[in-house]
């Protein structure tokens, strides 16, 4: 417990006072200035776009490596925990050389939304599939059956008993994935070549004010992102736990 | 439809292929670029060393610590319940929603010179910020819950029965955590210390604000990696990178062992 | 609604689970598939909807070779062992899941809906969700659902299997009575052997995915194929090298008969089981009725007479 205080909760209590150094209205004017806010539409837009891709490709994903089997699963399984065990600043500097200028597919995706984009997309596959994952491992498919049975085709099948059993962990996933993604920064920091107002995301701001010594204002800024990042959650959770409701 | 269509397969394993594959294969093509020869001249060189040397010192602790940390924190969570262990697990997982940068900015809030922790511990002589012991704080900060996450669930499956089985034998509760719990959790705390080593090598946004980024002396892997792309230094930096590439994939291996091992486990039971 | 099975075949790997099975089930009967577990009739009836592929043989509805008709396309009813709810839809919606398929319109929807509801005893229950039912009443939610469609044939995997005896043994001489009512041909899969005896017109006996024997209950009880099937349906024990009935021995004081030492007398209540044994040969148990053991007063140790009953 002390431990735990000493780790987390203090340096976490000293985020909070610091940001309110000097009262509120400092800290509204910090934490809504011009180039946090579109650092924020940025980062939200980017986290949402990527957590809704993976959402899907989670679910397609998660689905294959249940359901299928060939030659080869077992590395596409172990593919999927990659972005979890690489080092953010290797994806970073691995996408901006491969999607940047000089890339060896001719693709310059750097200073664009879209490659940060796609680098978000790379961190965040885990999140979406491992949550589905274990839930698709438990189902016996006689709900599935019973429903075929009854006329319905397998889209009907899968757009009234599936999907609506896997809601609860798709949404928990992308939610686990958004959240991820609004803070990701070493992956993202090369390819988006962070131009202030363009293409820099919120840590990159953080980032930049506590480097340029203005720590109020990046605590400002950083407790901003943290209450987005727990309305996000509690939305999420809410949201999630009303879904199993027929469960 | 059958199990899974083969239309399904084969989009996901173009994706997955296409998003993970290529960049993998990429960052080591890359750090052979220049061959075999090059590749061992760059390993060499001395800031390199000193960053690999100091990550090896930073995992070196903050590893055990967060292992101990995390099984005894599952433990006393799943097997002493109350008021308080209720609060800790909701709020487990929150070192893995924070920006790591957030975390650094944190940590050098509370334990800089002028800080409320930092003060007093300068008093003492001790020098948190820019230096090892605060990349050791921040490692351990951002991969806290980990191993803690994969045991929760584990152990309230399991349940207690065994161990107290064994109490009622005499067994005093170290044996019984040596003998019995260990048993049973094993796999699921490996599954758990390579994400955590994983973490602590991988990190960088929070290492970045602590540890300054002073070359050759605060400067992990990871920062070296970040430092050699900035001063234009590409080759340099994917060296370092296909270093770490190589180590997530022994991870990789690691981690599928340790779910293949837990799994089977899980099935003699049933 | 005839069911007509010819030569059905299917494997998993090299183990085949039914081995040219063919039958005929007749229109408007309520036939038992009685096996043990593994010998493949769960599989058969999965095969007959359409939810199992068929190696080889044929499936023929009423004359409609069906063996590659998708399950959708069959118009029969399952129903499952775990009862396969729709969890996130209310016990209407269940109900009502075929027939909203079909594309019919709400009102006749909620007639039909209500109409089998109350039919089910689950008129109450319309608005509840499957979480909030007990397993009769799943099971009953489950028949409806599937009766909803007019099925030309239904087909029930193991439904009693997972209810507690009580409610299992009511559910079962309702289905029995409602089958009868509604005449719809109805094949039932169990490896209960009362619960087939008790609820089927018409047993068929598996084992190993092959049909051992086929008959109504009394005939495959008193007239055993093999010895499986005897074993199988009812308790049996060896007399003078024969495998027969406990209770188709009588144990007197005198008379005919071979000479044996009471080992045991058991009080199960309504019935009561003797050990005795012979002088030459193993010990054999015998099934009294209550009154007859009350009659005889038998002791351990003494000597009795053991013969077959006429």
């Amino acid at each position: 417990m002390t431990f735990y205080s000493l780790v987390v909760l203090i340096p976490l209590a000293a985020l909070f006072s610091n940001a309110f150094t000097h009262g509120w209205g400092f800290f509204w004017k910090a934490a809504t200035a011009k180039e946090a806010l579109s650092a924020y539409r940025l980062t939200i837009t980017c986290s949402l776009v990527a957590a809704l891709v993976n959402a899907v490709a989670g679910l397609g994903t998660a689905w294959v490596l249940v359901r299928d089997s060939f030659k080869g699963k077992a590395i596409l399984n172990a593919l999927i925990d990659l972005p979890f065990a690489l080092p953010t600043v290797v994806a970073g500097v691995t996408f901006y050389t491969l999607y940047g200028p000089k890339s060896p597919v001719h693709l310059t995706l750097t200073g664009t939304w879209t490659g940060i984009t796609v680098a978000i997309v790379f961190v965040t596959l885990p999140f979406t599939v491992r949550s589905v994952q274990p839930v698709i491992e438990t189902m016996t498919f006689n709900a599935e059956a019973a429903a075929a049975t009854l006329g319905a085709s397998p889209w009907r099948v899968f757009r009234t008993i599936t999907l609506p059993t896997l809601l609860p962990a798709i949404v928990t996933g992308a939610g686990l994935a958004f959240a991820r993604a609004m803070g990701e920064y070493g992956s993202v920091v090369f390819i988006s070549n962070n131009l202030p107002f363009r293409t820099e995301v919120a840590s990159s701001y953080i980032y930049s004010l506590a480097s340029a010594g203005d720590p109020i204002g990046a605590a400002a800024t950083a407790v901003m992102m943290l209450v987005v990042a727990l309305c996000v959650l509690v939305v999420v959770s809410v949201t999630s736990r009303r879904l199993v409701k027929g469960h | 439809m059958g199990r899974s269509p083969r239309w399904l397969r084969t989009l996901v394993i173009l994706y997955v292929g296409l998003l993970v594959g290529v960049p993998l294969v990429f960052v080591f093509q890359r750090a052979f670029a220049h061959g075999a020869g090059a590749l061992w001249t760059a390993l060499q060189d001395p800031s390199m060393g000193n960053a690999i040397g100091l990550t090896i010192r930073v995992v070196l602790v903050a590893l055990p610590v967060n292992t101990i940390v995390g099984v005894g924190a599952a433990l006393w969570i799943v097997r002493h319940p109350s008021w308080l262990t209720r609060i800790i697990d909701r709020v487990i997982d929150v070192p893995l929603a924070i920006s790591p940068i957030i975390i650094g900015l944190m940590l050098e809030l509370a334990y800089a010179q002028n800080g409320w922790l930092g003060r007093p511990l300068a008093a003492l002589g001790l020098q948190i910020i820019f230096s090892y012991p605060g990349i050791v704080l921040a490692c351990i900060f951002v991969s806290l819950p980990l191993v803690t996450r994969q045991l929760i669930p584990l152990l309230r499956e399991i349940g207690s029965n065994q161990e107290q089985t064994a109490a009622s034998l005499g067994a005093g509760p170290v044996r019984i955590f040596l003998t019995i719990t260990m048993r049973s959790i094993l796999w699921a705390t490996a599954y758990g210390v390579s994400l955590t080593l994983a973490r602590i090598l991988g990190e960088y946004g929070a290492v970045l604000i602590v540890s300054g980024n002073i070359t050759d002396l605060t400067q992990t892997l990871t920062l070296n990696i970040g430092a050699n792309f900035e001063n234009y230094n590409a080759y340099q930096g994917f060296v370092g990178a296909g270093v770490l590439a190589l180590t997530s994939v022994i991870i990789l291996l690691l981690l599928g062992v340790a779910r293949h091992r837990e799994r089977k486990r899980h099935e003699h039971l049933a | 609604m005839s069911i007509s099975l010819e030569h059905l075949y299917k494997s998993y790997g090299r183990e085949p689970v039914l081995e040219d099975f063919s039958d005929v089930v007749p229109d408007g009967s309520l036939t038992a598939l009685l096996g043990p577990s593994g010998s493949g009739k769960s599989t058969l009836l999965k095969m007959i909807a359409g939810l199992e592929s068929v190696d080889q043989g044929r499936v023929i509805l009423h004359g409609r070779d069906v063996t590659a008709l998708p399950a959708r396309h069959r118009n029969i009813g399952f129903c499952f062992q775990d009862y396969a709810p729709f969890y996130q839809l209310s016990v209407f919606e269940n109900v009502a899941y075929g027939l909203k398929t079909r594309k019919m319109p709400a009102a006749h929807i909620t007639k039909e809906v209500t109409e089998l509801l109350e039919l089910v005893h689950l008129g109450a229950f319309a608005s509840r969700y499957p979480r909030q039912l007990s397993g009769g009443q799943r099971q009953r939610m489950a028949l409806a659902r599937a009766l909803a469609i007019k099925p030309d044939v239904l087909l029930l995997d193991e439904p009693f299997a997972a209810l507690d005896a009580q409610v299992g043994a009511e559910l079962r001489a309702w289905v029995r009575s409602l089958q009868h009512e509604l005449g719809i041909t109805t094949l039932l899969v169990t490896h209960n052997q009362a619960e087939a005896m008790e609820v089927a017109d018409r047993v068929v006996i598996m084992n190993h995915g092959r049909i051992e024997q086929v008959g109504v209950p009394s005939e495959v009880y008193d007239h055993p194929a093999n010895d499986f099937v005897r074993s199988f349906l009812g308790p049996t024990t060896t007399f003078a090298g024969v495998s027969v009935r406990p209770h188709n021995l009588e144990v007197t004081r005198s008379g005919e008969g071979v000479s044996a030492v009471v080992r045991d007398v058991i009080r199960l209540g309504f019935e009561v089981r003797v050990v005795a044994a012979p002088a030459d040969g193993e010990a054999v148990w015998l099934q009294l009725t209550h009154d007859e053991a009350q009659q005889l007063n038998l002791q351990v140790g003494e000597n009795v007479t053991i013969r077959r009953r006429n």
